[in-house]
């Protein structure tokens, strides 16, 4: 959760062009399906937690509170209840929810990451530059400014960090296509708003699962609990001594397909295999390696989004307190570009204080500040706002 | 469907047309030719819920379908809800066993009709044969609904041949993806039973067992009991309807009953409703909790905040303020 202080006047230029987005965009906002079952959630800029447990029963209603109270971000849940707004949540009836996915660029460990980022102090608003780097380093922040030991790590991302999440979007759909059987038509990708993508699966077979359905699913999709008796090598009761018995049903699909592709075996190949498990140093520590295998070939996706029943999670064409982006529906996404396509606020000019020098592309337009006084189009001014990297003047 | 199958399968909706068009009447139960399907539905009984062997002794279909009944008539007479439970378990793990054989040995005709009928309409759940016909599909969405609940590694779908929608199973693993199901299924039908005025043969045979099977569950007699905190007593109950208690809950219960003193032996048999109990590997790891085996930890019952985390607390008013569900047993004894 977003932790930097944001000053009252800027909260308040922010908030006036969210509204203006949310009056003049209405047709962005995707009505979830079967709208009354929902639960709905929302923020307020400058304010934590979340205002939970409403319902909405049609658009009109949901428009009419985004235009009142031009919230930070706006989220729907992937349950359907019986009765949205009762709590605790057991009172609510569950009565099944969408499967969802979310890919976060910060997961990914892109090595760019930090030639974008910043450290914003949470006390008073400073930014440095880069920021420390994860782990230790990272702990013993310490403003330049004010001394507070703590800072929130913002990240711009570049085209790299995005390629990156498109390229675990387009596995993960590689997965639900080619293995699990969904169908293609059933299967929205969307940008998140900030730095990632965000998968619903429209599929009523689905809904019904529980945690424990989902988080199998999750297992298999990021390649967790791969046992080395699936691919054909098997312990034997003595210590890391193992035999190789390919499994009756083969290697030709799925997960043995990958790791046969990745080890070039088959099912002839059972000498081949042991010398494989015995170059690696034996049977636990080749298990070691193809848990390593796996999970590099896997998808890496938030486990914690997809087995929550109950989430509430962004809603399709709000705008995102991160960025100012919108979450927005990628129909194809090789040609979908986050910066254009979910870049959707006006071109109003809007005068800010810049608090570091600063790049970004926005709407196919760049811009490159280094004076601390600038004026720029609503979006741009925006975008940097909500980042903490800048403040209305 | 052949009266072989409805003599394997005496749950099937077929098997009660097939009473309700002989024009079955209760009145019948007291006639003396009788006395051998009662005292074969009693001895069915006390091999099932003694639970070590499966009966699969098969006679004539006609016989087969009556002791089937009278053995429901009589579970439900006895009126003890753990025999209830260990007979569902017993009549599931006795159909798997015909279901898994009629599969293998079975020509494909045969294969889909028995098929069709038991895992579709009364599971509603498809298999299709494969494309070499050795092997059977079921939708990745029906798998992972059922063995996402099984505890074993193998069970976990990234450990099976998944293609194109489908999980590929043998015969033995598309029968015990719907073990529970079956159990439950059986359970159902007793549960919703309205007895009639019993004829003397089965009231009489329901009265003999009823001390006896009593017996076994006389741990779980009512001192013991009402001394366990409400943690541990959710965790008995769901066992004791056979229903799958997850891993955390197994070890909150085991570590539990050792803190409490019991000997392992008795604690293993607090397991043995779980669907996928067994007995070897259960007392391996009550064994392994207690510090008798394996790393020789003798590991503690989990705190009541780590119980909240993980939705395994159900407290009530008499948890008072403790911090651990063993204090419970000691605040109350005081």
């Amino acid at each position: 959760m977003r932790e930097i202080l944001i000053s009252a006047k800027t909260i308040s230029v922010i908030k006036k062009v969210f509204r203006e987005y949310y009056f003049n965009e209405s047709k962005a906002i995707e009505e979830p399906l079967k709208i009354e079952q929902r639960e709905f959630g929302y923020m307020h800029f400058g304010q934590t937690g979340m205002l939970r447990h409403l319902s909405f029963k049609s658009m009109k209603e949901l428009d009419a509170m985004l235009v009142r109270e031009a919230p930070s971000d706006v989220y729907c849940s992937n349950a359907y209840y019986r009765f949205p707004t009762q709590q605790p949540m057991q009172e609510k009836q569950w009565l099944g929810a969408d499967l969802i996915f979310d890919i976060d660029g910060k997961d990914l460990g892109m090595p760019c990451v930090p030639s974008h980022s910043y450290s914003v102090c949470i006390n008073c608003g400073y930014v440095s530059s880069p920021p420390p780097e994860r782990g230790e380093e990272r702990s013993s922040y310490s403003c330049p400014s004010c001394g507070c030991k703590k800072a929130d790590h913002v990240s711009i991302p570049c085209s790299k960090c995005i390629d990156g999440s498109k390229k675990e979007a387009r596995r993960l759909m590689d997965f639900l296509l080619a293995d699990i059987g969904v169908e293609r038509s059933a299967i929205n990708i969307y940008f998140s708003g900030n730095n990632g993508f965000h998968v619903h699966i429209n599929d009523d077979a689905c809904t019904s699962l529980d945690s424990q359905a989902r988080s199998d699913l999750v297992g298999y999709l990021s390649g967790t609990g791969l046992m080395l008796e699936s691919i054909g090598i098997r312990k034997t009761n003595t210590e890391d001594l193992f035999s190789i018995k390919f499994p009756k049903s083969g290697l030709t699909y799925g997960w043995r397909r990958r790791i046969a592709e990745k080890l070039k075996i088959d099912m002839t190949s059972a000498i081949k295999l042991k010398n494989i498990v015995n170059q690696n140093g034996g049977y636990s520590a080749f298990k070691v390696e193809l848990d390593r295998l796996a999970k590099d070939m896997g998808v890496r996706i938030d486990p914690q989004v997809t087995t929550d029943v109950h989430r509430v999670f962004r809603m399709p064409g709000t705008l995102n307190s991160k960025s100012g982006l919108s979450k927005t529906k990628s129909n194809d996404l090789y040609s979908f570009d986050p910066f254009v396509d979910a870049c959707l606020l006006g071109d109003g000019k809007l005068s800010v204080r810049v608090k570091t020098p600063v790049k970004l592309k926005l709407k196919r337009n760049s811009f490159n500040i280094s004076k601390e006084s600038a004026e720029m189009p609503a979006y741009a001014a925006v975008y940097l706002m909500c980042k903490g990297l800048a403040e209305a003047n | 469907m052949a009266g072989s199958d409805l003599a394997k399968y005496p749950f099937l909706n077929e098997a009660g047309e097939y009473l309700r068009e002989s024009s079955f009447g209760w009145e019948e139960l007291d006639r003396p030719d009788m006395k051998y399907i009662i005292d074969r539905a009693a001895e069915r009984i006390e091999i099932e819920v003694d639970g070590k062997m499966i009966y699969d002794n098969l006679e004539r279909y006609e016989i087969e379908i009556l002791t089937f009944l009278i053995s429901l008539v009589i579970v439900k007479s006895i009126g003890i809800d753990q025999v209830l439970r260990k007979f569902a378990l017993a009549e599931a793990r006795r159909a798997e066993k015909f279901l898994t054989e009629d599969l293998r040995k079975q020509s494909e005709i045969k294969r889909r009709s028995v098929f069709t009928k038991i895992f579709e309409d009364l599971f509603k759940l498809k298999i299709v044969i494969s494309e070499d016909q050795r092997l059977f599909k079921v939708r990745v969405v029906d798998y992972v609904a059922r063995a996402s609940h099984f505890h074993e590694q193998e069970w976990k779908l990234i450990n099976r041949l998944v293609h194109n929608g489908y999980v590929y199973l043998d015969a033995d693993e598309t029968v015990r993806l719907i073990r529970n199901e079956l159990s439950v299924l059986i359970y159902d039908k007793v549960k919703g039973m309205t007895l009639p005025i019993l004829p003397q043969g089965i009231k009489s045979k329901a009265d003999q067992l009823r001390p006896k099977l009593l017996s076994r569950y006389e741990w779980r007699g009512s001192a013991g009991v009402t001394d366990y905190p409400p943690c541990i007593k959710h965790a008995l109950e769901v066992m004791n309807r056979g229903d799958n208690l997850p891993h955390s809950a197994r070890v909150m219960l085991a570590t539990y009953m050792l803190a409490i003193g019991k000997p392992v032996d008795e604690i293993v048999l607090m397991f043995e409703n779980a669907p996928d109990f067994n007995e070897k590997i259960t007392r391996y790891q009550v064994e392994h909790l207690s510090g008798m085996k394996g790393s020789r930890t003798k590991y503690s019952v989990p705190s009541c905040d780590k119980l909240r985390n993980e939705n395994l607390c159900f407290a009530t008013a008499e948890c008072d303020s403790i911090i651990n569900p063993v204090q419970f047993g000691r605040r109350k004894k005081k």
